[in-house]
């Protein structure tokens, strides 16, 4: 396992803001979590962030203009979407658009963790 | 003119009439499909505007004669049609008739007559419209608003399960990290006991946000029920039937009813009873989805059940009812691969806010029976059972394939 690489998540809902960071910790984890997209884009961590866990439907701003936002500042990080809409669609077009996985809520730590070892090494091939 | 090349409307219908007047006339009569006629029985003389022609699916030419417009008349409406030639009442007299043209197309006419009261020298003098086209208008409509409201409310049961879906999953996903997370502090050497603690305190939070997203979902369904309207059960049965009727066709599903007529009305929210019938109907199509080797045959039934009291059931040929039945009606247990498991849950939870009872039963032959039964006035209404969160833990949902949301 690659320790300390540093991942942030974003979510709106308060369960997965306070559970997902202990179990990426668990992990070996370096973690910041933020309630919005704009929480994440206002915070000093956007540069150091290695891997992104994203939820689709944010309320505010939403996945796709974060990314062209990061995107507008150079900044390509690995994002792996988290939703509670079991939707195959959107997930094969957040594949297609470059996403490294889409889980659906409530995923394994398992499949967790197979994703994050994806994001880490597209990350270090970037 | 423009309209002097169109079937139906001729130089010989606007000849009838003399200058300008007649040219509209025959132009108002052609556009409205209509034909002017009288008719004296004594000495069956006869005569019609030219439209007549076209109506009766004649030539332009050929001038109907009063035996023409009487065999065209439908075999079935023939009888009432003579009835009414007999006996052409007083006023102005207006009903409508099915003709039946050489070339075996219906026709349906509305036909306006006024008769002189005098029987020995009577004359009839009225109008018949076609209004084939009219009435199948008006079918497409009846039709198409009877769809649009079924689209309406399956797409509300969808749209309810999507974002009770959405609901639950969240709290669901942290509880499932939440205990992955303890078991991973448990398992770590030294153990880290602080941290395990706090995750499982998370996790029984989140279970009891879960729960209370179902508690608010059940009071959504059962809070309006006090202030019930009159209602007469057949007639909500019949309603969701025709919503449904599409569907079943479209599934080969043939629907019999069977609809007591000593129903006393009662007292109940319409929307909801509508939902509950709706979904204990498309239930039982869902259970015969897979039937080949037998009837898919649906029977709905109403019957007074005791002096005070309507029951409904609703009988499939479906694959029947899966074991244990008694855990159909618990939150989320679903059989469908697609199912949510809370149709059934919401449906009793109905019928017990109304102050009834929701069952099922297996059928002696193949399939199963559900069947509610409720209390014309309930002037105390049985709440619906408080939501037990720890019959939600036991019941995970189940996925295999066959009866239930």
């Amino acid at each position: 396992m690659i320790s300390c690489a540093f991942v942030s998540v974003v979510d709106d809902d308060e369960s997965v803001r306070e559970s997902l960071p202990d179990l990426l910790r668990a992990l070996g984890y370096a973690v910041r979590v933020y309630s919005s997209a704009e929480d994440f884009l206002d915070s000093e961590q956007v540069q150091n962030t290695q891997c992104l866990i994203l939820d689709v439907l944010l309320h505010g701003m939403r996945g796709p203009e974060l990314i062209r936002r990061l995107a507008a500042r150079s900044v390509a990080v690995p994002i792996i979407y988290i939703t509670a809409h079991a939707d195959e669609e959107l997930r094969a077009r957040l594949l297609r658009e470059g996403a490294v996985a889409c889980l659906f809520k409530p995923f394994s730590d398992t499949a967790l963790i197979t994703a994050l070892h994806s994001a880490i090494q597209v990350g270090g091939l970037n | 003119m423009v309209f002097a090349d169109s079937p139906g409307y001729s130089a010989a219908s606007a000849a009838e009439h003399s200058g300008n007047a007649g040219v509209a006339c025959a132009l108002g009569q052609w556009l409205s499909a209509t034909a002017a006629f009288t008719w004296q029985p004594a000495s069956n003389d006869f005569s019609a505007s030219a439209q007549l022609s076209e109506i009766l699916g004649l030539k332009s030419s050929e001038r109907p004669k009063f035996t023409t417009l009487l065999s065209r008349v439908h075999p079935e409406d023939v009888a009432a049609f003579r009835a009414r030639l007999a006996h052409p009442g007083a006023g102005d007299i207006t009903y409508e008739l099915r003709l039946l043209l050489p070339d075996r197309t219906i026709r349906l006419v509305r036909v306006v007559w006024r008769a002189t009261s005098d029987a020995a020298d009577r004359e009839i003098q009225g109008a018949i419209q076609d209004v084939t086209q009219l009435r199948e208008c008006e079918a497409a409509l009846a039709q198409a608003r009877s769809d649009l409201a079924y689209a309406a409310r399956v797409m509300s049961l969808g749209a309810l399960s999507a974002s009770i879906a959405h609901e639950i999953k969240q709290p669901l996903s942290g509880i499932i990290t939440n205990a992955g997370t303890c078991l991973r502090m448990l398992a770590a050497d030294p153990p880290d006991f602080a941290g395990a603690r706090e995750t499982a305190r998370r996790t029984l939070r989140d279970g009891n946000r879960a729960s209370a997203v179902i508690t608010r979902l059940r009071a959504l369904f059962t809070q309006k029920t006090v202030s019930g309207e009159r209602v007469d059960l057949n007639e909500v049965a019949q309603e969701a039937i025709t919503l449904a009727l599409g569907d079943l066709h479209h599934r080969q599903i043939t629907v019999r009813t069977q609809l007591s007529e000593e129903l006393a009305p009662l007292r109940a929210d319409r929307i909801q009873l509508h939902q509950v019938i709706l979904n204990l109907i498309l239930n039982a199509a869902d259970a015969m989805a897979d039937i080949e080797d037998h009837p898919r045959q649906l029977l709905i039934c109403t019957q007074p059940a005791g002096p005070d009291r309507v029951q409904l059931s609703v009988v499939d040929t479906g694959t029947g009812l899966p074991a244990p039945e008694t855990r159909l009606f618990e939150p989320f247990y679903t059989t469908k691969s697609d199912g949510m498991g809370i149709g059934l849950s919401i449906s009793r939870a109905i019928i017990e806010s109304h102050g009834g009872r929701l069952w099922a039963s297996a059928n002696q032959g193949p399939g199963a029976t559900f069947c509610f039964c409720i209390p014309c006035n309930p002037r105390n209404p049985v709440p619906a059972p408080a939501f037990d969160p720890a019959l939600a833990n036991s019941t995970a949902p189940a996925r295999a394939g066959a009866a239930l949301w």
